[in-house]
C-alpha cells in the first residue's frame, strides 16, 4: 500500500471488495495494480468487472478506468445513490459476492436501496442468500439499521446455471449507532433452512434429520425449516443446501452452511453444516466469523465514541480489513484478549474510536 | 463546568449566639404549607399545568459534549466590535485582571487561567470581515462591544448574522463610552433603546454590560471584576459543527524551513510551518487533513503533544479554596509581549521600559530584561564555547568527542540551524548574541541527545521564559521514534515469546496431570475427569493467544494476514500435521493460494476439522456454551481462575505493556477483579429489580444517562495506554496542547504574517475533502440591497472554508423539475446550486458579494443551509422554439424556421407544439426541401399568420468554479479580490458595454391589419337557413313619418320649460359663487402651511448638522486610531 495524494494504491486482486467499499465510503480514490499479472489469464475476471459495473450503477459520478491489459484499474468514487437498480450477476459467483459490498454501502446511500439481483443464489464461495437474510441483516440491526431492511428471495438458483432472483431493500440512515457488545451469552436456539431445488423434496427432510441428530444433544430449541422451491421459482439447475444459525441469549449469532456437491448425500451435507456450526460456536465471540469485517466497518463508521465488540479469532480477511481501514480512515483498533469472567478463551476485544461518519449523501428536505 | 466545583458544606454554628437564636422565633414553626397552596381546584390545575410547561421549556435536545471535563481546552473569548470602541483596552484590562500583567501590545490569542477548572483564551477580532468570520466560527463566548455614545454599527449586525449561520455561541454585549453622555436622562434612555435593540437581535434578556470611562488606560477594576465573574460562571452548550470537527486556534507559528532553502529560492519556496495551539472540538487523528481558512487545505505532516504551557493548578494547590496568586501570573501569549518579550516570526524583541540599568539589583527584572542581561554576561564567543564543549556520545563514555577545526561557515550554519529550530530561526545577530547561553545549552543538549530526538522540541519550549513559565516538554517521544520502538518491541516479543511459551506450557501440563489424577481417585464421572485436562488445553491455547500481541501483529508487522494467524502455535501445529500427511507435496501451498484467489467469504469446510467432531469428548466440551449446559461450565471457571492466579505473575512481564495494561491490571490483583465482578452482579441485580423506580425516568433523562454512560466508557477504554499508542488509536484529545507541522505552506503566509489576524486550523472529515455540487436552501438577506443574479460570483463561508463560487438559483417546479431562476426571489427561500467542497447536509452558511471594507452597506448577501450533495445536478430553464407555417393544408401545416436541420427535427418527432391562438399539434416528420422544415398536424386549421412554438427545457450545469479565499496570504489582508463581474471589469478599464443592435428598443410601427369582407356565394346563400343567412340591408332612404312632422309646444308647456331653465341658471350661478369663496379660504390655509413647513425644514437642518458633527468626530477618532494610536483620544 502506498498513498500518493489521496489515491490509495494496492497490488493484487485479493480483498478487492472490501477495498472498493472503503474507497467509496471514504471518498478516496483507489488504484489496484498487478491484478493477476503473473497468471495464465491475467487481469480482472468477469465477476470482478461485473462488480465494478454494479458499483457504477449504484453510484453517481464514479470514474472507473481499467488499463488496456486489465491488470490495473482506478476508481474515483462518486456519491452512493441507491434507488432501484437491476443487475445480472455472472454465474461464476453467487449473488452473495455482490450483495456483501452493497450491504456495506447501502445504509449510506442517497435514496433507499431497492436492488434486484439475478444469478446463482447459493454456492460454496460466498454467503448464500439465506445466510444474508438470517444473519447478515440482523448484524446490521445492531447498528440501528432496521426499518425496511429486507431481502426477498424471489427465485432460487443453484450452480451452474443459476436463474435465481433476490430483492434487497435497505433504508438510509444518518449515522450508524455505536456498538458495545462484549457479552457473547449462551446459545439459546438454533434455526436453519434447508432448501432443495429441482430435486426430490425428500432431500430437504433428510438433511434436517441428520442435522438434528447432531444438534439435539445440546439444546431442544432446534427448528430447521424445509424450504422447497418448485417450478419457475426453482431456477435452472438442481441443488440443495443447509444453512444453520445459532442465536445466543444476547442475540449473538453464529452460522454455518453446506452446499450439495456431486457425489455427496444429503446426510453428508447436513453433518458438514452441523459440525461447522459447532466449530463456529466453539470459536465464540459476539459476532460470526464471516461477518467480522462488516461489524468492524460499522464500528469505524459509528459516532465519535468508543465502540467495543468481542470476537473470536480474526479471519485473514479481517486482519487485512483492519489494515485497509487504517489506510482509508486512519482508524486503528485496540485489540486485546478478552478474559472477563475467568474463562480462558481465544476471544479478542476489538475497540475503536468511531470516525463520526455521517451520511453526506442523504438529502435534507 | 462550574457545577463540578464542590464547595465546602455549610456547617451551622453548634454553640454561641447564633445557635441559641436558631430554635426561637418564626422559623420554629417552619414552612407554612398553606401559604402557597392554591385555594381552588381550578387554580391548582392551572398551577400544575404551568409548572409542567415550564419544565418542558427547560429541556433541550440532549447533545453530546465531546470536550473532556477534567482538562478542557481554554474557552475562546472573542472581543469583537467596530474600531475605536475600546477592544484593546478591554483585553488589556481583562488580562490584567487575570494575570496581573500589563501588556503594552496585545496581539494574537492570550491564554490565562481563570479558575481551577477554567482557562480563557482571549482573541481580539479586528475589523476585517474575514477575521470576523473566522472568529465567529471558533469563539465560545463573544464580548460584543458597542459604542454607547454612537449606537449600533453595521459591523455589529454583520457579525451577529455571521454567528447565526455558524452556530450561535454565547454573546455578552458591552456598552462603552457611556461617560461621553453627560445628561443622566439621555444616558438612561440610550441604554434602554440600545438594550431593546440588542435583545431583539439576540434574545430577550441577553446580558448587556456597561463600562464607563477609562482609568489609567484600563476600564475601572470593579466593572472588569464583575465582567470576569460573569465569564467565569458562563455555561456552554456544545455546537453541532464544532462537535463534529477537531479545530485549533493557533497561538504561535514557526517557520521550520531550512534557511539555505529559503536563501537559495529568495524566500519564495514553500515553507514547512509548525503551528501551536490547544485542540478543541473532537479528536484529531494523525493523518487527517486540515483546512486553514485564508490559506487552504493541507495535510498534517506530523502532530506532537507538547506540555501544557498554561497548565491547570495541580493537586497541591487544588486543596485551597482560591486560585493561588502564583498561578494567576501564568499567561501564555507568544504573539504578544509578555514580560517585555515579543516573539515574532523570526526574531525575539525585548522591550525595556524607561531607563534600563544593569546594576539595579533590588529591582525585579522582567523576562526580557533577564534575557538581555544574560546575553551581556557572555564572556567568550560561540566558537570558543564550541571548542570547550565536551560532547560525550554515550553517558558512560569517558572521553569527550574532539571538535576538529572546520570551515567557519559550516559551523555557522550548524549553530544557526540549532537556533532556528529553537526560536523559529534567528537572524544572524541573534545567534551571535546568544553565544554564551547557546553554548551552555548545547552542553546540556549534547547529553540529552542520547536519549532521543525530542531535544529539539524541548529546547524550543525552555527557551526564553525560564522565569515565568513552567518548562514544558513533549509528553511522548516524536512519532518516528515511537514507531521504531514499537517495531523493535514486536520483533523481540515474537522472538522471545516461543521460548517462554515452551517453558510455561510444560509447567501447566504437569500441574494438570496431577489434578487429573486427583480427580480420578475421587471417582468422578468419566467426562468430568477429562474436562480438566481439556480445559487446561484450551486454557493453554488461550494463553498462547494472549501472548500474541495482536495489535502490533496486525498494524506494525509486514506479515500477510495468513501469516499473522499462523503465528498462533496451535494453528502452526496443524499446518505441520497437514504437511506430514501429504508428504512433501509442495504443490499444496500453491493450491492453497489459488483457493485464496477467489476472494471468498466462506472458508472451505476442512474435512479434517469436521471429522474431529465425531469425537464425543469434543462434542461434550462445548456444552457449556449452551444455555442447557451451564452448571458444568461454572465449576470449571473456578478451577481455571485458580490456574490463572497461580500463574499470573510470570506472564505479565511478557505482555505488551501498552495495549494490555488494562488486562494485566485485572489479573494482577484478584481483589480488584472480585470487586469488579461484584459490581457487575450488583448492576445486574439492580437492573432486574429496580425497574419500577427506573421507569420513572422520562425519555430526556434516559438519553442523558445514555450519553453520560458512553462518555464514561470513552474515557475508560483507552485509559492507561501509552500516549503515543493512544494517539494512534483514538487521535489527540481536545484540551491537549499540540504542535502541528505542515508542509508546503505558501511562503506568503509567513512573509505576510500578522498576529492580529487569527490563524485557525480546522480538521476536515473524510467527506469534506471531496468536491461536488452542493444544493443549498438560500435566502437573500433582507438588509442586502441588491438582488442576486444567477452565475454571479458569490463568496460563501461554509464549514471552515471561505470560497468564491458561481451559484445557480432555482425553484422546485411542481416537484417535476428544478427550474432555473435568473434572480433570487424577494422575501423567499430558493435553492442554489454551486460547485465546491462537500460539506455535511444541514450545515449553515452565509454568503457575501464582497468582503472588502469599502462597501458601505450591509455586506452579508445571503444565508442558508446545505441540503444535498451530488456529483451531477439537473437544473433546467425554459426554452421556446418558434416557427411559422409556410404551407397549410386542412389540419396539416409545413412549419419552417424552428429547426436548422432534419437531424434536429428527428430528435423532436412527436413533440407537442402549439400556436399562439391555442391550437395544439405535433411534430411529424422533417421535410426535405427547406432545411429544418417539418410537417406538423394540428387539431384545426392554422393560419398563415400564426406563430407555432415548441416548449422545451434546456438543462444547465453550474460552472465548476471554486476559488478559495487566500486572505491570510496577502500583505494587504483586507483587499482580497476574486472573480469580478464583467461590469466591474469594464468600469475599471473604462470600457463601454457593447450593445447588440437587435436588442435596442425602438418604436415598432405596426400597420393596421385590414381584413377582406366576408363573401358568401349567392348559391350558398340561397341554400342557407334563414338564421344563418347574412343579413345585409341597405340604409333606409325615405324619411319616416315622424321625421317629416314638426313638433310645437303648447303655451303651458313653454312656460314650464322656461321656468326650469331659469331655475337651472340660478343654481349654476350659486355654485360658481360658492367655489370662489372656497378658493379664497384654501389660499389662506395654504399660506399657513407653507409657513409651518419652513419652520420644520429649519429644524431638520439643525438636527442633521448635529448628526454630521457626531459622525465627523467618530471619523476623526478612527483616523487617530489608525495613526499609530498615539495620544488617547479621550481623557477621563
Amino acid at each position: 500500500m502506498a498513498q500518493t495524494g489521496s489515491v490509495v494504491t494496492y497490488t493484487g486482486h485479493l480483498y478487492l471488495r472490501q477495498r472498493l467499499v472503503l474507497a467509496i465510503l471514504s471518498g478516496k480514490a483507489i488504484r489496484v495494480e498487478k491484478i493477476r499479472s503473473d497468471d495464465a489469464s491475467p487481469g480482472l475476471t468477469e465477476y470482478e468487472i461485473s462488480l465494478l459495473r454494479l458499483i457504477e450503477k449504484i453510484t453517481n459520478g464514479s470514474v472507473i478506468e481499467i488499463s488496456v491489459t486489465g491488470t490495473a484499474f482506478m476508481l474515483k468514487p462518486g456519491t452512493i445513490v441507491g434507488g432501484s437498480v437491476v443487475h445480472d450477476c455472472p454465474l461464476m459467483r453467487s449473488v452473495g459476492y455482490f450483495l456483501e459490498p452493497v450491504i456495506m454501502l447501502a445504509p449510506f446511500a442517497k435514496k433507499p436501496f431497492h436492488l434486484n439481483l439475478r444469478g446463482v443464489t447459493t454456492d460454496d464461495n460466498d454467503l448464500s442468500v439465506d445466510l444474508i437474510r438470517t444473519v447478515t441483516l440482523p448484524h446490521l440491526q445492531l447498528f440501528g439499521i432496521s426499518d425496511g431492511l429486507e431481502l426477498q428471495i424471489k427465485k432460487r438458483g443453484a450452480q451452474p446455471n443459476g436463474g435465481g432472483e433476490v430483492h434487497f431493500l435497505c433504508p438510509v440512515v444518518r449515522q450508524a449507532k455505536t456498538l458495545n457488545f462484549i457479552d457473547p451469552g449462551k446459545i439459546k436456539r438454533i434455526r436453519g433452512i434447508s432448501h432443495a431445488v429441482r430435486v426430490s423434496p425428500q432431500f430437504s427432510n433428510r438433511m434436517i434429520d441428520s442435522a438434528r441428530s447432531v444438534l439435539n444433544r445440546y439444546i431442544p430449541d432446534v427448528y430447521l425449516y424445509s424450504d422447497v422451491y418448485k417450478g419457475e421459482e426453482s431456477g435452472k439447475s438442481p441443488g440443495y443446501a443447509l444453512s444453520l444459525v445459532a442465536e445466543s441469549t444476547t442475540t449473538a449469532m453464529h452460522c454455518s452452511e453446506a452446499v450439495s456437491k456431486p457425489g455427496e448425500t444429503p446426510e453428508d451435507v447436513a453433518l458438514g453444516a452441523a459440525h461447522a456450526l459447532l466449530a463456529e460456536i466453539r470459536r465464540g465471540g459476539c459476532v460470526d466469523r464471516k461477518h467480522q469485517s462488516l461489524v468492524l466497518l460499522m464500528m469505524v463508521l459509528g459516532s465519535e465514541d468508543v465502540g467495543r465488540c468481542r470476537m473470536g479469532e480474526p479471519s485473514p480477511r479481517t486482519v487485512q480489513f483492519l489494515r485497509d481501514v487504517r489506510d482509508f480512515f486512519g482508524t486503528t483498533f485496540k485489540v486485546v484478549p478478552a478474559d472477563s469472567d475467568g474463562v480462558p478463551n481465544s476471544h479478542l476485544i476489538f475497540s475503536c474510536y468511531g470516525t463520526g461518519y455521517i451520511n453526506v449523501n442523504r438529502t435534507i428536505t | 463546568m462550574a457545577d463540578e466545583q464542590s464547595n465546602k458544606a455549610h456547617r451551622p454554628a453548634q454553640s454561641g449566639k447564633k445557635a441559641e437564636k436558631k430554635g426561637k422565633g418564626k422559623e420554629k414553626q417552619g414552612f407554612n404549607e398553606k401559604a402557597f397552596a392554591p385555594k381552588s381546584g381550578r387554580n391548582a390545575d392551572r398551577q400544575g399545568r404551568r409548572n409542567a410547561e415550564r419544565d418542558q421549556t427547560r429541556l433541550h435536545v440532549p447533545l453530546v459534549n465531546r470536550t473532556p471535563d477534567d482538562e478542557p481546552p481554554p474557552i475562546i473569548v472573542a472581543i469583537v466590535g467596530p474600531p475605536g470602541v475600546g477592544k484593546t483596552t478591554l483585553l488589556k484590562s481583562l488580562v490584567r485582571r487575570y494575570s496581573k500583567q500589563t501588556l503594552s501590545e496585545a496581539k494574537g490569542p492570550i491564554t490565562v487561567i481563570a479558575g481551577k477548572k477554567r482557562r480563557l483564551t482571549f482573541v481580539e477580532c479586528n475589523n476585517d470581515l474575514n477575521s470576523m468570520i473566522d472568529v465567529g466560527k471558533v469563539a465560545d463566548l463573544v464580548l460584543l462591544m458597542i459604542d454607547g455614545s454612537y449606537g449600533f454599527e453595521m459591523e455589529t449586525f454583520e457579525f451577529l448574522n455571521i454567528l447565526q449561520s455558524h452556530g450561535f455561541p454565547k454573546v455578552i454585549g458591552i456598552l462603552t463610552h457611556l461617560d461621553l453622555i453627560k445628561k443622566a436622562a439621555t444616558l438612561s434612555s440610550t441604554k434602554k433603546t440600545l438594550k431593546k435593540r440588542f435583545w431583539t437581535e439576540i434574545y430577550q434578556g441577553a446580558k448587556l454590560f456597561y463600562l464607563s470611562g477609562v482609568l489609567n488606560g484600563r476600564y475601572p477594576d470593579t466593572e472588569i471584576l464583575n465582567l470576569s465573574r460573569f465569564i467565569s460562571v458562563m455555561k456552554f452548550r456544545p455546537l453541532v459543527f464544532r462537535n463534529q470537527h477537531p479545530y485549533l486556534l493557533a497561538d504561535r507559528i514557526e517557520d521550520m524551513t531550512s534557511r539555505e532553502l529559503i536563501r537559495s529560492s529568495d524566500g519564495m519556496c514553500n515553507r514547512t510551518v509548525t503551528l501551536y495551539g490547544y485542540l478543541r472540538g473532537t479528536n484529531l487523528r494523525q493523518n487527517s487533513r486540515v483546512h486553514i481558512p485564508g490559506v487552504g487545505d493541507m495535510s498534517l505532516r506530523s502532530v506532537s503533544l507538547l506540555g501544557d504551557p498554561c497548565p491547570f493548578p495541580d493537586a497541591d494547590s487544588e486543596k485551597r479554596r482560591k486560585l493561588s496568586e502564583k498561578k494567576k501570573l501564568l499567561i501564555h501569549a507568544p504573539m504578544s509581549d509578555v514580560g517585555g518579550v515579543t516573539y515574532d516570526k523570526d526574531a525575539v524583541y525585548v522591550n525595556v521600559p524607561g531607563s534600563f540599568s544593569r546594576d539595579a539589583d533590588g529591582v525585579p527584572q522582567g523576562e526580557g530584561e533577564q534575557m538581555v542581561m544574560d546575553l551581556q554576561d557572555a564572556a567568550n564567543t560561540l566558537e570558543e564555547g564550541v571548542a570547550r564543549s565536551q560532547i560525550r556520545l554515550l553517558g558512560s563514555s569517558s572521553l569527550p568527542l574532539n571538535v576538529l577545526a572546520r570551515d567557519d561557515d559550516e559551523m555557522d550554519e550548524q549553530a544557526g540551524d540549532e537556533e532556528e529550530s529553537d526560536l523559529g530561526g534567528d537572524e544572524d545577530d541573534g545567534s551571535e548574541m546568544g553565544s554564551d547561553a547557546g553554548s551552555d545549552d548545547m552542553d546540556t543538549d549534547g547529553e540529552d541527545s542520547d536519549k532521543g530526538p525530542k531535544v529539539g522540541v524541548s529546547i524550543l519550549e525552555t527557551e526564553g521564559r525560564r522565569s515565568l513559565r513552567r518548562v514544558s516538554r513533549p509528553m511522548g517521544p516524536a512519532s518516528g521514534e515511537a514507531e521504531n520502538g514499537e517495531v523493535v518491541f514486536a520483533e523481540s516479543d515474537s522472538d522471545m515469546g516461543f521460548d517462554d511459551d515452551l517453558d510455561s506450557d510444560v509447567d501447566v501440563e504437569e500441574v494438570n496431570v496431577c489434578e487429573g489424577e486427583e480427580d480420578n481417585t475421587e471417582d468422578a464421572p468419566a467426562w468430568k475427569t477429562n474436562l480438566a485436562s481439556k480445559a487446561a488445553i484450551t486454557f493453554n491455547l488461550g494463553r498462547r493467544n494472549r501472548r500474541k500481541d495482536w495489535f502490533s501483529l496486525i498494524y506494525s508487522s509486514s506479515l500477510t494476514p495468513r501469516q499473522v494467524l499462523e503465528t498462533n502455535p496451535s494453528a502452526e501445529a496443524r499446518e505441520v500435521e497437514d504437511d506430514l500427511d501429504d508428504g512433501d507435496f509442495f504443490q499444496l501451498r500453491s493450491a492453497a493460494t489459488t483457493v485464496d484467489d477467489t476472494d471468498k467469504t466462506k472458508e472451505d469446510l476442512d474435512p479434517e476439522d469436521l471429522k474431529q467432531w465425531s469425537d464425543e469428548e469434543l462434542l461434550d466440551s462445548i456444552r457449556h456454551l449452551f444455555i442447557t449446559g451451564d452448571s458444568g461450565g461454572d465449576h470449571d471457571d473456578g478451577d481455571k481462575n485458580e490456574y490463572e492466579d497461580s500463574e499470573g505473575g510470570d506472564f505479565v512481564d511478557l505482555e505488551a505493556p501498552d495495549v494490555n495494561a488494562s488486562a494485566t491490571a485485572l489479573t494482577e490483583d484478584p481483589e480488584a477483579a472480585l470487586a469488579a465482578k461484584k459490581e457487575a452482579l450488583k448492576r445486574k441485580f439492580d437492573e432486574q429489580y429496580d425497574e419500577p423506580s427506573n421507569s420513572g425516568m422520562d425519555f430526556y433523562d434516559e438519553k442523558k444517562d445514555e450519553i453520560a454512560k458512553q462518555l464514561q466508557l470513552n474515557k475508560a477504554e483507552f485509559e492507561g495506554i501509552e500516549t503515543e499508542a493512544r494517539a494512534q488509536i483514538e487521535g489527540y484529545r481536545p484540551g491537549m496542547y499540540l504542535r502541528i507541522e505542515l508542509e508546503d505552506v505558501p511562503c506568503e503566509m509567513i512573509k505576510n504574517f500578522d498576529p492580529s489576524y487569527p490563524i485557525l486550523v480546522g480538521g476536515l472529515l473524510a467527506a469534506e475533502e471531496q468536491f461536488g455540487y452542493l444544493q443549498v436552501r438560500i435566502k437573500r438577506h433582507r438588509w442586502f440591497t441588491k438582488t442576486l443574479k444567477t452565475n454571479d460570483p458569490l463568496i460563501f463561508s461554509l464549514g471552515w472554508r471561505r470560497f468564491q463560487s458561481l451559484p445557480i438559483y432555482s425553484l422546485d417546479d411542481h416537484s417535476i423539475r428544478m427550474r432555473m431562476l435568473k434572480y433570487t426571489p424577494e422575501h423567499m427561500h430558493c435553492y442554489a446550486t454551486f460547485y465546491g467542497p462537500v460539506s455535511l447536509p444541514n450545515t449553515g452558511f452565509c454568503a457575501f458579494n464582497s468582503l472588502s471594507g469599502e462597501s458601505s452597506g450591509f455586506r452579508i448577501s445571503a444565508t442558508g443551509v446545505v441540503l444535498d450533495i451530488d456529483k451531477s445536478i439537473k437544473i433546467v430553464k425554459k426554452l421556446k422554439l418558434t416557427g411559422t407555417p409556410f404551407k397549410i393544408y386542412k389540419n396539416t401545416a409545413f412549419i419552417k424556421d424552428m429547426f436548422n436541420s432534419a437531424l434536429e427535427v428527428a430528435k423532436f418527432e412527436g413533440a407537442n407544439i402549439r400556436t399562439v391562438s391555442g391550437l395544439r399539434g405535433q411534430v411529424k416528420k422533417a421535410l426535405s426541401k427547406p432545411d429544418g422544415a417539418f410537417r406538423a398536424t394540428f387539431e384545426d386549421k392554422v393560419l398563415m399568420s400564426d406563430i407555432v412554438f415548441l416548449r422545451a427545457w434546456y438543462s444547465i450545469q453550474p460552472r465548476p468554479f471554486y476559488n478559495p479565499i487566500t486572505s491570510l496570504l496577502l500583505s494587504d489582508k483586507g483587499h482580497w479580490s476574486g472573480m469580478r463581474l464583467t461590469g466591474e471589469v469594464r468600469r475599471e478599464q473604462g470600457l463601454k458595454t457593447p450593445q447588440n443592435v437587435n436588442s435596442h428598443y425602438k418604436l415598432i410601427d405596426r400597420p393596421a391589419r385590414r381584413f377582406n369582407p366576408l363573401k358568401v356565394p349567392k348559391k350558398l346563400q340561397a341554400d342557407l337557413p334563414y338564421a344563418s343567412k347574412p343579413k345585409l340591408m341597405k340604409p333606409q332612404q325615405r324619411q319616416t313619418y315622424m321625421q317629416k312632422r314638426a313638433v310645437i309646444m303648447e303655451p303651458e308647456e313653454k312656460k314650464a320649460v322656461a321656468l326650469l331653465q331659469q331655475v337651472r341658471a340660478l343654481r349654476k350661478d350659486q355654485v360658481a359663487r360658492r367655489r370662489e369663496k372656497q378658493k379664497e379660504r384654501k389660499e389662506v390655509h395654504r399660506k399657513k402651511i407653507e409657513k409651518d413647513d419652513e419652520k420644520r425644514i429649519e429644524k431638520d437642518k439643525e438636527k442633521r448638522k448635529e448628526i454630521m458633527r457626531a459622525a465627523g468626530m467618530k471619523q476623526k477618532r478612527e483616523t487617530d486610531a489608525a495613526e499609530g494610536r498615539g495620544p488617547k483620544r479621550r481623557k477621563t
